[in-house]
Order: C-alpha cells, then sequence, then structure tokens
C-alpha cells in the first residue's frame, strides 16, 4: 500500500495531494511516508491537499491531525487546505475541532502562508 | 391559456401509464366503459350545449363563484372549453394524453383561485343535468339511463381525483417554493469587501437554522474564497448555550476551511448571560459593535479604514 499516495517535493515545501478514499491502511501508510520523506529532505513544510475528499471519518481526521503534530515535532509545520465545506460540518458536529492545525482554503493561500511564514523565519 | 412555465404535473404526481391504469382500474372503469362512452357519443354531441348552460345558470346566481367569470367573453370561452371537455370524456380513449389534459384543466381552476366546494358544488349540477338528459335519451328505459350514469359517474370521478390532485400539487409547490425563500432570506450573506463577508443573524436560533446558517456560511466561504467571515448576532434576541454552541461551531468549522471567524453584537446582557452559562467563547474573536468588527476583518486582509484627514487617522469611526 506504501506509495500509493504521491508526496512531491517543490523546493523547500513537501505537497502531498489525497485524491482516493482514505482507508484506514491508506493513511497508516501516508503517515509512515510522510514521516520519512521529512526525515529524508528536511522540509521545513508540509502542504495536505484534501481538496479532493468528499468525507473524512473521524478516524483520518484524527491520523491527520497526529502527522502535522508529529511533523511539528520534527520542525515541519503542516497546513491542510481545500478542505469541503461538508466536511468541516461533519467534523465540528461529530466535536472533532482539530485545533492547533492551521488550514488554508487553497493551495495557492497554502503556499503563501509558508513563504510568509520562511519570510519572518529567516529575518529573525 | 398558459401563463409562463407551469409545473409539470404529470411528473409531480408520478402519472405514467402504469399509474393511469391503476386508477382506471380503481375507478372500475372497464372495456365495457368505455364502448358505452363511445356509443353515447351522438348523445353528447346533441346535449352538450344545454348541459353547459345549466352548470352556468348554478355558477351565475352565486355571486362567490359568479365572480370568475367577470365579462361575457370570458364566459362564452369557457362555456366553449366546458363543451370541449364534456365531448372529450366521451372519446374513447383514456390514455396519457387524456390525463394530461385533466390536469391543465384542473391547473387552470387551481390558478384562478377557484375554491374546490364551488368546484365540486358545479360537478354535482353537472351529473344531474347528465341524469335528466339520459333519462331523456333513453326514454322509459330507466335500467338502461342509469348503466350510461354509472359508467359517466366513473369517468367524471376519475377526472376529480386528477383535478383534486392537481390543486393538492400546487398548494405543497407554493408551500415549498416559501420556506425555501424563507430559508434563503434567514441568511443573507453579504460580501463586505474583497474576501470579507458578513452575516447578519436576525430572530432565533433553533436546531435546523443553526444547521443551515453553517452549511450556508461554509459554502460561501470557500465559494468566494473569504479570508473572514463577520457574524453579526445583534438581531438575535436569546443567546443561550445551545446557540453559543452553534457560533462555536460554526467557527470551528469555517477554521478548518482555513478561514477565520469574527463575533459581532454583542451586547452587555449577552457577554454577561455567556459567562454566567459558562459558556466557553474565549477561542472566537468577539467584538461589541458591528463597526468593530469591520475593522478586524479589514486588518485580516491587511487593509485599514483610514480618516481622509492625514491628521485625525484615529477618529475613523462613524
Amino acid at each position: 500500500m506504501a506509495g500509493s499516495i504521491p508526496i512531491l517535493k517543490i523546493g523547500p515545501t513537501l505537497l502531498a495531494t489525497i485524491q482516493i478514499d482514505l482507508h484506514d491502511t491508506v493513511v497508516d501508510a501516508f503517515q509512515n511516508d510522510v514521516l520519512l520523506e521529512i526525515e529524508k529532505s528536511g522540509s521545513s513544510g508540509l502542504i495536505i491537499d484534501i481538496s479532493a475528499l468528499e468525507s473524512v471519518d473521524s478516524y483520518v481526521a484524527r491520523m491527520l491531525a497526529n502527522t502535522a503534530k508529529m511533523a511539528k515535532l520534527m520542525g515541519t509545520e503542516t497546513i491542510i487546505v481545500g478542505m469541503q465545506p461538508a466536511v468541516a460540518a461533519t467534523l465540528v458536529r461529530m466535536g472533532y475541532f482539530m485545533s492547533g492545525i492551521r488550514t488554508a482554503l487553497s493551495l495557492q493561500e497554502g503556499l503563501e502562508l509558508q513563504a510568509e511564514r520562511r519570510k519572518t523565519l529567516d529575518s529573525e | 391559456m398558459e401563463l409562463g412555465s407551469q409545473p409539470d404535473y404529470m411528473k409531480i404526481l408520478k402519472l405514467d401509464e402504469d399509474e393511469v391504469k391503476r386508477r382506471l382500474a380503481f375507478f372500475e372503469l372497464t372495456d365495457e366503459d368505455f364502448r358505452r362512452l363511445t356509443e353515447l357519443k351522438s348523445f353528447a354531441d346533441r346535449c352538450t350545449q344545454d348541459i353547459t348552460e345549466g352548470l352556468y345558470e348554478l355558477i351565475m346566481a352565486y355571486p362567490e363563484s359568479r365572480a370568475f367569470f367577470p365579462d361575457q367573453a370570458t364566459l362564452a370561452r369557457v362555456k366553449r372549453l366546458q363543451n370541449a371537455y364534456f365531448l372529450h370524456l366521451f372519446s374513447g380513449t383514456y390514455d396519457l394524453n387524456y390525463v394530461r389534459e385533466r390536469l391543465r384543466v384542473g391547473a387552470a381552476h387551481e390558478r384562478i383561485g377557484m375554491p374546490p366546494k364551488l368546484y365540486l358544488g358545479a360537478y354535482r349540477r353537472y351529473l344531474a343535468l347528465i341524469h335528466e338528459r339520459l333519462l331523456d335519451h333513453f326514454k322509459g328505459n330507466d335500467a338502461e339511463a342509469s348503466t350510461a350514469l354509472a359508467t359517466i359517474r366513473k369517468i367524471i370521478f376519475f377526472d376529480m381525483a386528477l383535478a383534486f390532485d392537481t390543486y393538492i400539487a400546487a398548494y405543497l409547490e407554493t408551500m415549498t417554493r416559501h420556506q425555501a425563500a424563507i430559508r434563503e432570506l434567514s441568511t443573507p450573506v453579504i460580501k463586505v469587501y474583497d474576501r470579507v463577508l458578513l452575516l447578519p443573524i436576525v430572530g432565533t436560533v433553533d436546531t435546523q437554522r443553526a444547521n443551515q446558517i453553517m452549511e450556508t456560511v461554509l459554502v460561501q466561504v470557500v465559494e468566494q474564497q473569504a479570508k473572514v467571515i463577520i457574524i453579526d448576532i445583534a438581531g438575535v434576541p436569546v443567546v443561550d448555550t445551545k446557540v453559543a454552541d452553534h457560533i462555536l461551531q460554526t467557527t470551528a468549522a469555517v477554521q478548518l476551511l482555513g478561514a477565520r471567524t469574527v463575533l459581532t453584537g454583542i451586547s452587555a446582557s449577552v457577554a454577561r448571560t455567556v459567562i454566567q452559562l459558562g459558556v466557553e467563547l474565549t477561542r472566537v474573536d468577539t467584538r461589541a459593535k458591528l463597526s468593530e468588527g469591520i475593522e478586524v476583518a479589514l486588518s485580516i486582509v491587511g487593509k485599514k479604514i483610514a480618516s481622509k484627514k492625514p491628521k485625525k487617522e484615529s477618529e475613523d469611526e462613524e
């Protein structure tokens, strides 16, 4: 199952676009792939594009949030982009607010956010 | 005669060939009846004028029903249509086209606002008139006359059922339209500035409305790629735990999309109740007045309201 979600490296950013239905096993493999990729590339930012996902269950949401937290431990900031309205509504109705996770409306916004963050980090 | 686009009642009432067959069967309309109706065609041709005149005698006798036929031209036209309707009863084919024609008649009555009581009352007179003519037609042979009447009664009741279904469908249709209009009016999302939206909530918020508000907000945020949405609750009479909870949920969901919420219109009494109820609203960006909220929202998109006079920059509130 490993490798079913491609993780692309664009400059200092890792980009994972999820376009398949996320079964539990796929998510597990994805988490593993992402962390290994971070270790290998030392990227400072990770963007997970979920705009193609029409539904997200609590397990997948937790796994995504955990992946972000793990990445954070490794010094990589994660932004989840393109969540669909219905997905957001379902998640909060389940009481799952994903607090502490950064989000952006679109991939474009996510990239801008990361660029901004890098600029402030550089200037410090 | 058709006014604009009419709803397709054939579709709404699911009237396909099978349904028409089922209806005909339930009204016990058999091939025997169809044959009898065709045989009565010459009878119908002969007495349709009389019957129509008799019917309109009743209708014109009462102001309530007379009001639907304001002038001679209208009256002449409906009488002509009535004759056509009567003859159609004896056409012998009772298929989808027949049903479609009947629905059109029903819809026309509904459209002009003819109440069902008048419609039914007039039908009663209609049947009585037909009965009289039948007794005349079958001179002395009462048995045959009553068999013929039974058949005609079946097809007329079949027609009435179709007309009533149209009435009901038309009412339901209107109601659905109104409900949709009310729903839409209750969540007007306004674009304040590029990528800044405003949702003023007026009136009580129950769970159903809260869900609908959340849905509209999320869809609009994504559609307009808004960075901020201001939710103004100055018009909500009571903010209790439930309402606060809904607002929190909506805020969280907006956050998941990658946008932010600014909550405004928090009066002193709302602030007091919210804290006394122990509701945690601290995670939400809140302001007392809408104008302050707009400033916050604009600053999020990197804009600022400035006074025109360069020296008085701080007095930019209206």
